[in-house]
């Protein structure tokens, strides 16, 4: 017996143990995301994406991040709904959209922002993104 | 201490393996974060992480489902010329007086070999019945934190995740199941035929090496 509770004990750990701070974190780096983007402030929004997401939107648009950012189109709303798998998360919006998160070096950041589900079964097809690595 | 020799080597070798699972797999997991620009995990958040937990129970639930079957089957189920097996005209659950039950248990039977009635039956199945829940368990807990690793490789490549019944019918959770099955089942089928024919003088799993080769259920 002592071993079967040790395994539940177990199993409970991998599905939760330390994934509260975690949650909070990537649901911040989101809403700082969004809000920030609502307020015009393109440096804020920039520093919650990770650096190949940046990269990627400095690349595209030919002009630094803080400049680029808005002119993503997307809209602030709230996150009605959070996924979080080990180290990936996927917050889904309010509006519709979802946006894909990974830990990084600097904690929680935003991979892909502005994603709707391609056609298809979800689980097969890569999102559709606004912008992601 | 050299009475439960067999108990204490398995016990040591299986936590030395799973240490060593654990250090080579979290390095593994270090190096497929860095490949995708992520942060390395430390060991403890490894070892408590889905994807360790995974790759151990798909393996646990295999090898319990094989002793499983082994135990069950041989019960019935015989081979010619195999030490794993018993001899030809004994296949069945046996009587009562061969398996000592009840009224032919003797006095060192343990006390439900002699009670009769439900405890004896219980008893009398007690061996498959606690291997046979230690598989569902771990199999159980492969699906959940399999689910989990899975979700995560899902998210990083921008995919939906699934729910625990999508999961149960997905090829990664079977492919992962099938993938242990097909070699339990490989390795005890071959042992129990080649157990014909080969030998391992003073071994309890072998014929004595003098045994003919038709000799079947004599153990060395």
């Amino acid at each position: 017996m002592p071993r079967s509770l040790a395994l539940l004990a177990l199993a409970v750990c991998m599905a939760g143990c330390g994934r509260a701070g975690d949650r909070d974190d990537a649901r911040a780096v989101t809403e700082r995301f969004l809000t920030a983007l609502d307020r015009g402030d393109g440096t804020t929004a920039c520093a919650q994406l990770s650096p190949d997401t940046r990269a990627a939107l400095v690349d595209e648009e030919g002009k630094p991040c803080r400049e680029a950012v808005g002119s993503l189109g997307l809209q602030a709303s709230a996150v009605a709904r959070l996924q979080l798998y080990v180290t990936n998360a996927k917050a889904d919006l309010a509006n519709g959209d979802s946006a894909f998160l990974s830990q990084g070096a600097q904690g929680w950041r935003l991979s892909a922002v502005g994603c709707r589900p391609a056609r298809g079964k979800p689980a097969d097809a890569p999102y559709e993104c606004a912008l992601e690595a | 201490m050299r009475r439960h020799g067999l108990g204490l080597f398995f016990g040591a070798i299986f936590l030395a393996a799973l240490i060593g699972q654990a250090i080579v797999g979290h390095a593994d997991f270090n190096h497929a974060q860095a490949a995708h620009h992520g942060d390395p995990i430390s060991l403890w958040r490894y070892v408590t992480s889905s994807e360790f937990g995974t790759d151990v129970f798909e393996n646990w639930q295999s090898e319990y489902l094989q002793f499983t079957l082994y135990i069950l089957v041989t019960v019935w189920l015989v081979q010619q010329g195999s030490p794993e097996s018993k001899p030809l005209d004994r296949a069945g659950t046996e009587s009562d007086e061969e398996q000592k039950i009840g009224r032919h248990a003797d006095p060192r039977s343990p006390r439900w070999a002699a009670a009769g009635g439900l405890r004896t039956s219980i008893y009398s199945n007690s061996l498959v019945l606690v291997m046979a829940a230690i598989w569902i368990a771990s199999w159980g807990l492969q699906a959940v934190a399999g689910r989990i690793a899975y979700n995560a490789d899902q998210l990083d490549h921008q995919q939906a995740a699934l729910n625990l019944w999508q999961y149960l019918g997905s090829s990664d959770f079977w492919d992962r199941t099938l993938q242990n099955w097909q070699s339990e089942f490989l390795a005890v089928g071959s042992m129990a035929v080649l157990a014909i024919y080969l030998r391992q003088r003073g071994s309890p799993e072998s014929k004595p090496v003098g045994a003919p080769h038709d000799a079947t259920g004599v153990e060395g």
